[in-house]
Parts: C-alpha cells; sequence; structure tokens
C-alpha cells in the first residue's frame, strides 16, 4: 500500500450468529496489526458467589441455568465435582451411560444448531440463516431435524429439553425404561445419517489455508472419545487430573472483557473444543465417525479453526452413533441414582462441553454447604486463541476491503462457537487503577 | 413436504390455535411472556372466559414441548432456544407469540404485530434474547420454509430491568391483565373458523400500540 502507515480499525460493536453478547476490535497500523480484542461486554452474572452456602445438591440445577444452550455439561461437571468431593465415582454401568447418553443429545442439538444455524452462513455467503433458507433450505432443514432429534433425547433422559430437571448428584431422579429409550431408535438413526451426509457437504466447503497455533487441551479416557470423564490432555505433554487444574492454568481478568483470560502457566494460550478433542482422540473415534472423517480428508489433528465444521459434523456422527450403542444396550438400574453423603472436602469435575473443556470445583462443608465454587467455562479458556487467530488472520488478509476483513474476522471467531453468555463471569474483580 | 421426526406422540392432536408466552423466568422482565401466559390460561378456563373458549389442558410447560389437550387453544411457556418454537406451533392454524421486547419505548407499552405476511422489522428482529437466534428470526426462518402458521401475531411488552431476579418491574406488571386480555381476546379471534389468510389491510399495519400501555 502506498499511503505509509495509514490506521485502519475494524470494529463490530454487535457479534451476529454467536451466543450472548460481544464485540470485536482490530487495529491496523499499515501493515502491523497493532491491537485485536474480543470484548466481552455481556454483564457478569456472580454465579459463583450465588453458590456459597446452597447445599451441594442444589449445584447442577443452578449451574444449568448458566446457558440454554449446554446445560447438561454445566450439570455433568457440577455432579462429577460433587461426586468427587464425597468420594463417590459413577464411572461404568447404566447411570454413566445415561449420562453420555444425555451428554449426546446435548452435543447434538449444540453442534447442529452451530453448524447449520450460525456457521453454514459463512461459507455460502449469506448474512444469516434467515437469508440462506431461502436459497437451501433443504440444509436448513437438516439442521432443524438433527436438532429435534437432540431435543428428544433430553426432553427423555433429562425431564425437559432446556434445563433438564432430571440429574442429581448420585444420578438421576428418575431412570428410563428401556421401552422408553427405544423410541429415540428412529429419530437417532435419521439423525446419524443426516450426520454422514452432514461431513460429506462440509467437506466441499472452501477453507481459507490457515492454522491456529495454540496447545490443544481437552479430556482424554483410554479407548473412548472423551466426553464425561478423563484426565486433561494437551499435544504437547499436558497430562493432569482435574484436580491439577487450578496449579497448571492461571485465569486472569483483562480490561477490555468481562470474562476471564485463561492460559497454561508459564506457557500461554490453549484452546479447547472440537480442534483440541479431535487432535487428542481422532483415533478413538467410534469407526463410524472415523471412516467418515478419513473420507472428508481429515488428517489425525486439524489445525485449520475454519475447518472446525467438518470436526463437529464428525463429532454430530459420533454422538448419534454413540447414543445409539448406549440405548441398544441398556438396562434400566435397580436404583436410579446411588447415595452421596457430603463430607467437608473440595471436588473437582472436568467435562467436555459442546465448546470444550468445562471445569468446576467446589469447596464443601460436613453438611454439603457450598463454601466455595470456582467455574471455569471454555470460552473463556479460548479467548486468547481466538485473539490470536484474529492477529493471524488479519495479518494475512490485509489486502481485503474494511467490509471483507471485517466479515472474514467475524467468521474467526464464529469457527470457534463462542457462548459468550457462558463465559461472562468476572467475579475477583480486582481492577488495578495504579 | 418435510417428513417429520418420529417420538412426537404429544403432537398427535394439534391446537387449532397455540398461545406461546417466551421468555427468561429468572431475568425480571424478561418473564413477562411467560406470566401473560400463565394469566391467559386462569383467565381463559374461569367459566365467563372470554367467548366461552374451550381450553387444553393447563400445566407446566416451560420449554416442553406441545401439550396434547382436546381443547383448541392451547396455552404454552417457553424458555428454550427460539428455533424451538417452530416445533411447539407444528401444525397449528394460528399463534399468538408474547414476549418482552426492548424496542426503546416506554416500558410498559404494548406492541402489537401481525407478522403473518408481513416480515419482523429488524428493530424487533433480536427481542431481548441473547440467544444467537431470536424469536424474530425464529419466525423470519419459519416463513422461508414455509412453517409458519397461516396467521401469527406477536405481543410485545417493552421491558425496564433485564437483570437476574424473578420479579417484574412496575411498570410492566401494571400491563400484564391488561395483555393477558388482549392475548386471549386475538386467541379467540382466531379461533373463528372465518378467519385465515392475511389479515385485513386496517390490521396489516406493521407495529401498532396496543390498549393504553402507559399511564
Amino acid at each position: 500500500m502506498s499511503e505509509g502507515k495509514r490506521t485502519r480499525v475494524i470494529r463490530t460493536d454487535y457479534l451476529a450468529r454467536v451466543e450472548g453478547e460481544g464485540a470485536m476490535y482490530v487495529k491496523l497500523d499499515g501493515r502491523e496489526v497493532a491491537e485485536v480484542k474480543l470484548r466481552i461486554y455481556e454483564p457478569p452474572r456472580f454465579f459463583e458467589a450465588l453458590l456459597r452456602g446452597r447445599a451441594f445438591t442444589e449445584a447442577p440445577d443452578v449451574t444449568a441455568r448458566i446457558c440454554g444452550i449446554c446445560p447438561v455439561a454445566y450439570q455433568m461437571s457440577a455432579v462429577r465435582a460433587m461426586e468427587d468431593a464425597c468420594g463417590v465415582a459413577i464411572d461404568a454401568g447404566p447411570l454413566r451411560d445415561l449420562r453420555r447418553l444425555l451428554y449426546c443429545g446435548e452435543w447434538i442439538e449444540s453442534h447442529s444448531l452451530h453448524v447449520y444455524m450460525l456457521h453454514a452462513p459463512d461459507f455460502l455467503g449469506y448474512a444469516g440463516a434467515v437469508e440462506m433458507a431461502h436459497d437451501h433450505c433443504e440444509i436448513v432443514e437438516q439442521g432443524l431435524q438433527m436438532k429435534k432429534s437432540g431435543n428428544a433425547v433430553m426432553a427423555l433422559v433429562g425431564g425437559r429439553e432446556v434445563h433438564p430437571i432430571n440429574v442429581r448428584v448420585g444420578g438421576f431422579y428418575r431412570a428410563p425404561t428401556r421401552a422408553e429409550l427405544r423410541t429415540l431408535v428412529d429419530p437417532l438413526e435419521r439423525a446419524r445419517e443426516t450426520a454422514l451426509a452432514t461431513v460429506r457437504w462440509a467437506a466441499t466447503l472452501e477453507f481459507p489455508d490457515v492454522e491456529c497455533a495454540p496447545e490443544l487441551v481437552a479430556l482424554s479416557e483410554p479407548g473412548a472419545y472423551a466426553i464425561d470423564r478423563g484426565r486433561i490432555l494437551s499435544d504437547r505433554g499436558l497430562d493432569i487430573a482435574p484436580a491439577e487444574f487450578d496449579a497448571h492454568i492461571v485465569e486472569e481478568h483483562v480490561e477490555h472483557s468481562n470474562a476471564l483470560h485463561a492460559r497454561i502457566r508459564e506457557r500461554g494460550t490453549y484452546l479447547t473444543g472440537p480442534l483440541a478433542r479431535y487432535a487428542l482422540s481422532s483415533a478413538q473415534l467410534r469407526p463410524l465417525a472415523r471412516d467418515a472423517a478419513r473420507e472428508a480428508g481429515l488428517g489425525p489433528v486439524c489445525r485449520n479453526p475454519f475447518q472446525s465444521i467438518v470436526v463437529r459434523a464428525v463429532e454430530l456422527v459420533q454422538a448419534c452413533d454413540e447414543a445409539l450403542a448406549i440405548v441398544a444396550g441398556y438396562e434400566q438400574p435397580d436404583a436410579p441414582a446411588v447415595e452421596v453423603t457430603p463430607r467437608r472436602a473440595v471436588g473437582h469435575g472436568a467435562t467436555e462441553a459442546p465448546r470444550g473443556l468445562l471445569y468446576h470445583r467446589y469447596e464443601i462443608d460436613e453438611d454439603g454447604t457450598i463454601l466455595d465454587a470456582t467455574i471455569v467455562p471454555p470460552t473463556s479458556q479460548n479467548q486468547l486463541a481466538i485473539e490470536e487467530d484474529l492477529r493471524a488472520v488479519v495479518e494475512r488478509s490485509l489486502e481485503l476491503s474494511d467490509e471483507q476483513l471485517s466479515l472474514r474476522c467475524e467468521q474467526t471467531i464464529r469457527n470457534h462457537d463462542p457462548c459468550i453468555s457462558c463465559a461472562t463471569h468476572f467475579l475477583k474483580l480486582t481492577v488495578d487503577r495504579g | 413436504m418435510a417428513e417429520r421426526a418420529a417420538g412426537e406422540a404429544t403432537v398427535a392432536e394439534q391446537p387449532a390455535v397455540v398461545v406461546i408466552g417466551v421468555g427468561n423466568a429468572l431475568r425480571q422482565d424478561d418473564g413477562a411472556g411467560l406470566e401473560v401466559a400463565r394469566r391467559v390460561r386462569t383467565r381463559a378456563s374461569a367459566p365467563e372466559a372470554a367467548g366461552g373458549v374451550e381450553m387444553a389442558g393447563g400445566g407446566e410447560v416451560a420449554g416442553a414441548g406441545p401439550m396434547a389437550g382436546g381443547g383448541e387453544i392451547t396455552v404454552l411457556e417457553y424458555e428454550g432456544e427460539p428455533l424451538g418454537l417452530l416445533e411447539l406451533w407444528d401444525g397449528a392454524r394460528a399463534a399468538v407469540l408474547v414476549d418482552a421486547i426492548r424496542s426503546g419505548a416506554a416500558p410498559g407499552a404494548i406492541h402489537r404485530l401481525d407478522a403473518s405476511c408481513e416480515p419482523i422489522p429488524a428493530l424487533l428482529r433480536g427481542s431481548s434474547s441473547t440467544h444467537a437466534v431470536g424469536v424474530g428470526e425464529a419466525i423470519e426462518l419459519a416463513r422461508a420454509l414455509d412453517r409458519l402458521p397461516e396467521r401469527v401475531v406477536v405481543y410485545g411488552v417493552e421491558g425496564l430491568c433485564f437483570d437476574a431476579g424473578s420479579e417484574l418491574s412496575e411498570e410492566v406488571e401494571r400491563v400484564i391483565d391488561t395483555l393477558a386480555e388482549a392475548v386471549l381476546r386475538e386467541a379467540a379471534d382466531l379461533l373463528a373458523p372465518q378467519r385465515g389468510g392475511c389479515p385485513d389491510a386496517d390490521r396489516a399495519s406493521s407495529l401498532s400500540r396496543y390498549g393504553e400501555g402507559r399511564e
């Protein structure tokens, strides 16, 4: 460019097609990216403070309210943490199967919303799902049909489609019968077919040639594509139990965001979510999902955030197939829950929300009263990685017009399906004003 | 015709008119739509209900699928993600939606919008939702997919407070009964067999103030 050090500002004050309220700000000095900010301005909600003084049994229902898209993730991390504190582990058997089934339902619901309604318009050149529906109604109908299958799982196992009410510390309030679960077979089989078609379709989209650099962090469990339990691993050697999360991950407040920024101590930015899960567990995918990934041209690791749409589609196949396997092998348990007796302790729970790792830590009293709570949602962990992505994308796209660059930046953010409502929680408000 | 997924025994008998209160019960005025739905249900089941409306079974619905019922009007409270609306009104001839909105009008102001034939104005697209897809967008998506009931009327009440809490603001609380009355009358109106298709020209004006929302 001939004008030398011209300053360009690319900003979007209200990000569309993400959950919650956020903004983006990019400042360029000439060809240099001077500043990149993903701003989360949705007000904080103080859930952690709200939990203090409540009974340990209330955590799954209270935290489910943090998000209408991924309430099951909150419930699952909460019950695991509470059971950990009380010395109970539900690691096998029908209760764990039901939990995984419910979680699969949420993945199906959340991923199909993102893949079809929020992400697809970026690739097909539409402002949103409504505009896209006029020309591609079959894509939108597929998305709605898949989402409905996820809803059916949520309604049956969780008691209702949003903010499930059937989950409790120790298990469930009521376990469905075999016959009830069988009603899920038809919709799930149809959803699985649609998911396979979605992988094939997503693979045909055009992706800019970019790679994200951060360390990839996800739960990992031998022999399984980890969802609801496991150790926290990274592609660069991190290997910790959920109880060690605090020792390795630091959260800090930054002025431009109402969400805390997380980083690995002495290492820095990391990314959680589909790309991280896939990188760490692609070998553990069920054969159907693994084959679909291979046919779509995915290697064992995918670092292109734009291709996350393909990875999410593969995870849709995985979730449908696993859900069907659980339904096929299900035997109704004798009791819908095991007894959990509180004791004075600290418990940790980490599970894979659709958007990435969700960590809960609770300290409870001998009568089960919550003394302290910490919740670290995936989007706040991913914020730095998203900003780094933005920086890399802008550096490579300087020739684009402001309008095109702005769109490219928004797409870069949507690649990570941020849930801003979840991330907003800067409880530890200590602003240093010097 | 789009194929419908199975597992929907509950949808076997669809009401002619579905009234859906939309909102979040834990976000103060955002719960207004839910409260209106509850009061519509109470009014409609009272013996002197407007037009002798026959009601579907009541009960808790929040976020649940369509309720089976023998009546002609079904009242639902919905706290879920707005795309779920497409399932809730699936098969119904008409839908009346009630939601809190933030359009800049005075708190408590009631808006009535006939969305049967005209798109929802951009101003109201997002309604008060921070979800990726708002109520207005769900309506427009349904229209594009030909999955909108023949008649869709949206009532919006201008909210004041959207913070954590279950109480409605005084301004909104004051108009809830008026709004419930209007919604019930609208539903009864839509139930009349001769109605259908696009509304008369005089009712088609996109955004009209209803009643005396403000003092």
